[in-house]
C-alpha cells in the first residue's frame, strides 16, 4: 500500500473528453496516480470506466484533454513509454486455440521483450499466476478462472510499472477470484502502481487505497479509502433488518418515522427495513421503540457501513445499474 | 522486427490449429480441380462446345478466298478477326484466340485444280490453341461448308469459272515446251471442268450446298498446327483447373481471415496489442505477410499435387511461374485487408467479400475459361486481376511462354495489390467500437 503524496505522478489524466456521436462517454475526467498507489476506478456499467481506460492505453484518442505517462504524453503508437503499462483487458485477451506458453510468448514479443528473454519472462509469469503445470495446454481447455489468471499473466511479461486492470475478475468462481486477489495483492507489495476498474465495491475495499467514483462520464468523488469509509460510517448510515414475531401493525411505520435520524422505513408483513443515520444510535432507538410498543422481535441484523452506500448517496443509483 | 515476426508466427500457428480449414484449403481444391479438369478436357480430351474466336489470314486475296472469309465473318458462331500471319500466330500462341486459318497464296486457283489433282490441293493452315481441341475440331468440320458456300459463289459462278478455265487454256496453249499429248490431255480436262462447273452450278442451285461436295474428295488439305512456344509442350487441362481452384480457395480463406481480423479487433487481444508499442503499419504488414504465406502454401500444395499426380509441367519460365504465384499471394493478402478495412464489421465484411470474391473468380476464369462468356462479359473479365493471374499461370505451364509473358500480369497484380494495401492502410482503424 502506498499513499505517499510525495511519490512521483506516473499517470495523469487532465480534462479528458471523449464522445461517441451525440453521447459524451467521458466528460472532463481529471485525476493523478502516484507511483505505488492502488487506485480503484468505480462506476456502474456505462459510467465511462472502459472508455477512460481505452484512452489511457491508446486504444481511443481523447477528443480533448491530455494524458501523461511518467510526465510525457504519448506521441505515437510505437512510443516506448507504452512499455510502462500492462493492460489486463476486461475481455479475455487470449488465443484459445494456442497453448498458454505460446500465448504469452506472442504477447511478450509484441511488448518488445527480447527473444532471448521471452522464455524466462513466460516461465516467471506462469509461475506467478500458478499455471506452470498447464503451460503447454490449449487455453480453450482452461476454466474461466484459469483464463482470467493467464489474462493477468499476459500483462506482466514486460515487467510494467503501471498495471491497468479492467474488471479482472468478471465471471470467475470465488476460488479463482481469491487467487487473482492474492496475485494483485502481491503486485502491490512489489510496488506496482495499480489502476483497477470494477463495479464490485468489495474488490476496491480489499485491493485499493484510493477510490475514484465515476458516473455518467464525470468523476463524482476521488478520495482515499479510509476517508470514504469514515464518510460511510458517519454520513451514509446503515440499514437495519428486523424480522418480527407477528405481522406489523399499521401504526408501526409512523412510530418508527418519528425517530430522529431515520431515513426510510419499509414494512412487508413481518419484515421491516429501516435506514438510520447512525448505526449505534439508530439501532438502539429503533429496538427501544419496538419494545415500548410491545412488538416481539424474532431477529435483528444491521448492514455495516460500506462504499456501496456512499456510491448510492453520491450518484443516486446502485453500482450494478446498467 | 520481433513484433512483425511474432505476428506472422502467431497467425500461422492459429491457422495450423484449425484442421478443418487445412482440409478445406488443401484437399478440396485438389478434388475440385480434378473434377473440373476432367470436365474441361483433362489432358487433351473433348470439351464442351463453346463460342469461338477466330483469326483469319487471307494470303490469296482472290474473290474465292474473300468469299470464304465473308462466310466465316457472317456466321455469328465466330468472332472473326482478319489479320496478318504473324499476328495470327502470336494471338493463338498467347491464348488470346483459340483458332485461326491461313489461306495460302493461290488458294482459289489451286482449289480448282485440286479437284482433279490431289498434289495441287492448297494447304489451309489451321492454327489452334492446344487447350481448345473442341474448337479446332469444330472449325475443321465447318471448313468444308464454309469453303463450299464461300467459294462456290466465285468458283462455281459460270463467268468466273469459265474465266479461270479460259486463262488456263491460254496458258496451256502458250506453253511451247509442253508435249502435245499432254497439252491435249490438259485441254480435255479443262473442257470437262467447264462442263462440270456448269453442272455443279445447276446442282448447287437445286440442292443443299452442304450436300454437294461430300461426294467429292476435298479440294484442299488442312495442316493442323497446335501452337505453344516450346516444342513438345503439351496441353494439360489440369494446369488451368489447378490454378483456378487454388486461387478460389485462397480467396475464400482470405474472406475468413478478413472476418477473423475484425473479430480479433472486437476482442481483448486487440486491446492488448493496442496498449503495446506496436504501430498500425506493423500490425497490417504482419497480417498481410502471414496471409500471403498461407496463400503461398495453398499454391505450393496444389501445384505439387498437379505436377506429381496430374502431369502438369512448367514448360515456360520457373522464375515467371514463381513470380506469378507470389504476385497472386500479395494480391490475395491485400485484398483480405482491404475487405476488412472497408467492411469494418465481421458481418459486413463477409457480406461484401463473398460477392467480390465470387465475381473475381467467375469473371477471372477460375471456374470456367472466360472465352465462353458473352463478349461484354469477356470485356469486363479483362479487368479482373484474378484472370491476369490465371492466364499468366497458363502461360508458364502448358503454353510454355517465356518470362516476358508474365511481366504485365505480375505488374498488374502488384499494382492492384498495392492499391488495396493503400486502401487498407487508410481505412483500417484500431478502434472499431464504442466504449462504456
Amino acid at each position: 500500500m502506498n499513499t505517499d503524496r510525495s511519490a512521483p505522478v506516473v499517470l495523469a489524466a487532465r480534462n479528458l473528453v471523449r464522445r461517441f456521436g451525440d453521447r459524451t462517454a467521458v466528460d472532463g475526467v481529471s485525476f493523478e496516480v502516484r507511483a505505488g498507489e492502488s487506485v480503484g476506478l468505480l462506476g456502474p456499467n456505462g459510467a465511462g470506466k472502459t472508455t477512460t481506460f481505452s484512452m489511457i492505453t491508446g486504444l481511443l484518442r481523447p477528443d480533448s484533454g491530455e494524458l501523461l505517462l511518467g510526465g510525457a504524453a504519448l506521441v505515437s503508437d510505437t512510443d516506448p513509454i507504452k512499455r510502462r503499462l500492462g493492460l489486463v483487458p476486461q475481455d479475455l485477451a487470449l488465443y484459445e486455440e494456442l497453448d498458454a506458453r505460446r500465448n504469452l510468448g506472442f504477447f511478450a514479443a509484441i511488448q518488445g521483450v527480447g527473444q532471448s528473454r521471452i522464455p524466462e519472462a513466460v516461465r516467471s509469469a506462469l509461475e506467478f499466476v500458478g499455471l506452470s503445470d498447464r503451460a503447454d495446454d490449449r487455453v480453450g481447455t482452461f476454466s474461466g478462472g484459469m483464463k482470467r489468471r493467464l489474462n493477468l499473466a499476459a500483462a506482466l511479461l514486460h515487467d510494467p510499472d503501471i498495471l491497468l486492470l479492467d474488471e479482472p475478475t468478471v465471471g470467475v468462481d470465488p476460488q479463482s477470484r481469491n487467487a487473482i486477489f492474492d496475485n494483485i495483492a502481491e503486485l502491490r507489495r512489489r510496488g506496482k502502481t495499480l489502476l483497477y476498474t470494477t463495479h464490485y465495491m468489495e474488490e476496491v475495499e480489499r485491493l485499493c487505497d484510493r477510490v475514484i467514483i465515476i458516473d455518467r462520464g464525470r468523476i463524482v468523488v476521488d478520495d482515499s479509502l479510509a476517508r470514504l469509509r469514515h464518510r460511510a460510517g458517519t454520513g451514509a448510515g446503515a440499514e437495519l433488518r428486523i424480522e418480527l414475531e407477528e405481522p406489523a401493525s399499521d401504526t408501526l411505520s409512523g412510530t418508527l418515522r418519528d425517530i430522529p435520524g431515520i431515513g426510510s422505513v419499509r414494512i412487508d408483513g413481518r419484515s421491516v427495513q429501516v435506514r438510520v443515520g447512525s448505526l449505534a444510535a439508530g439501532s438502539s432507538e429503533v429496538l427501544r421503540r419496538l419494545a415500548e410498543a410491545g412488538i416481539a422481535v424474532r431477529s435483528f441484523s444491521a448492514e455495516p457501513p460500506n462504499l456501496e452506500a456512499v456510491f448510492l448517496e453520491l450518484t443516486g443509483r446502485s453500482l450494478r445499474d446498467s | 522486427m520481433d513484433s512483425w515476426i511474432a505476428i506472422i508466427r502467431l497467425d500461422l500457428a492459429l491457422f495450423l490449429r484449425d484442421r478443418k480449414a487445412l482440409v478445406l484449403l488443401y484437399l478440396v481444391p485438389v478434388l475440385m480441380a480434378a473434377f473440373f479438369g476432367q470436365l474441361t478436357g483433362g489432358t487433351g480430351g473433348k470439351a464442351e462446345r463453346s463460342a469461338i474466336g477466330l483469326v483469319l489470314v487471307d494470303l490469296d486475296g482472290s474473290a474465292a478466298s474473300r468469299g470464304v472469309v465473308a462466310a466465316f465473318t457472317n456466321d455469328s458462331t465466330f468472332a472473326v478477326v482478319v489479320t496478318n500471319e504473324a499476328a495470327a500466330r502470336a494471338r493463338v500462341t498467347a491464348g488470346r484466340v483459340p483458332v485461326g486459318l491461313i489461306f495460302p497464296p493461290g488458294f482459289s486457283t489451286n482449289l480448282l485444280q485440286g479437284i482433279f489433282q490431289s498434289d495441287r490441293r492448297p494447304v489451309v493452315t489451321l492454327l489452334f490453341d492446344p487447350s481448345h481441341e473442341t474448337e479446332r475440331s469444330l472449325l475443321e468440320g465447318m471448313l468444308v461448308p464454309k469453303i463450299v458456300s464461300g467459294v462456290a459463289e466465285g468458283l462455281l459462278n459460270v463467268d468466273v469459272g469459265r474465266d479461270l478455265i479460259a486463262r488456263g487454256r491460254t496458258n496451256i496453249l502458250r506453253a511451247e515446251r509442253l508435249p502435245e499429248i499432254q497439252r491435249r490431255l490438259l485441254l480435255d480436262s479443262l473442257a470437262q471442268a467447264d462442263a462440270f462447273l456448269e453442272s455443279r452450278r445447276m446442282s448447287v442451285v437445286q440442292t443443299n450446298a452442304a450436300a454437294g461436295p461430300a461426294e467429292l474428295p476435298l479440294p484442299y488439305r488442312v495442316d493442323d498446327q497446335p501452337l505453344t512456344r516450346v516444342a513438345g509442350a503439351r496441353y494439360n487441362g489440369f494446369a488451368h483447373s489447378f490454378a483456378g481452384m487454388s486461387l478460389q480457395f485462397v480467396l475464400m480463406v482470405m474472406i475468413d481471415l478478413a472476418v477473423g481480423l475484425l473479430t480479433e479487433r472486437q476482442s481483448g487481444t486487440f486491446r492488448r496489442l493496442r496498449a503495446a508499442p506496436l504501430s498500425r503499419a506493423t500490425l497490417l504488414l504482419g497480417k498481410a505477410t502471414s496471409y500471403a504465406i498461407i496463400a503461398l502454401s495453398t499454391f505450393v500444395v496444389s501445384f505439387a499435387v498437379a505436377i506429381s499426380a496430374f502431369g502438369v509441367r512448367i514448360h515456360g519460365s520457373w522464375f515467371g511461374f514463381v513470380a506469378v504465384i507470389l504476385a497472386l499471394c500479395y494480391f490475395s493478402a491485400t485484398l483480405a485487408l482491404a475487405l476488412a478495412a472497408i467492411g469494418r464489421t465481421p458481418k459486413a465484411t463477409r457480406g461484401l467479400a463473398i460477392p467480390v470474391v465470387l465475381i473475381l473468380l467467375m469473371l477471372g476464369g477460375a471456374w470456367i475459361p472466360s472465352f465462353i462468356f458473352p463478349s461484354w462479359v469477356r470485356t469486363v473479365s479483362l479487368w479482373m486481376p484474378t484472370g491476369w493471374g490465371i492466364e499468366a499461370l497458363d502461360a508458364m505451364t502448358w503454353r510454355g511462354l517465356d518470362v516476358s509473358a508474365v511481366f504485365l500480369p505480375v505488374a498488374g497484380l502488384v499494382a492492384v495489390g498495392t492499391l488495396l494495401g493503400g486502401i487498407a492502410w487508410r481505412r483500417f482503424r484500431w478502434d472499431g467500437e464504442a466504449g462504456s
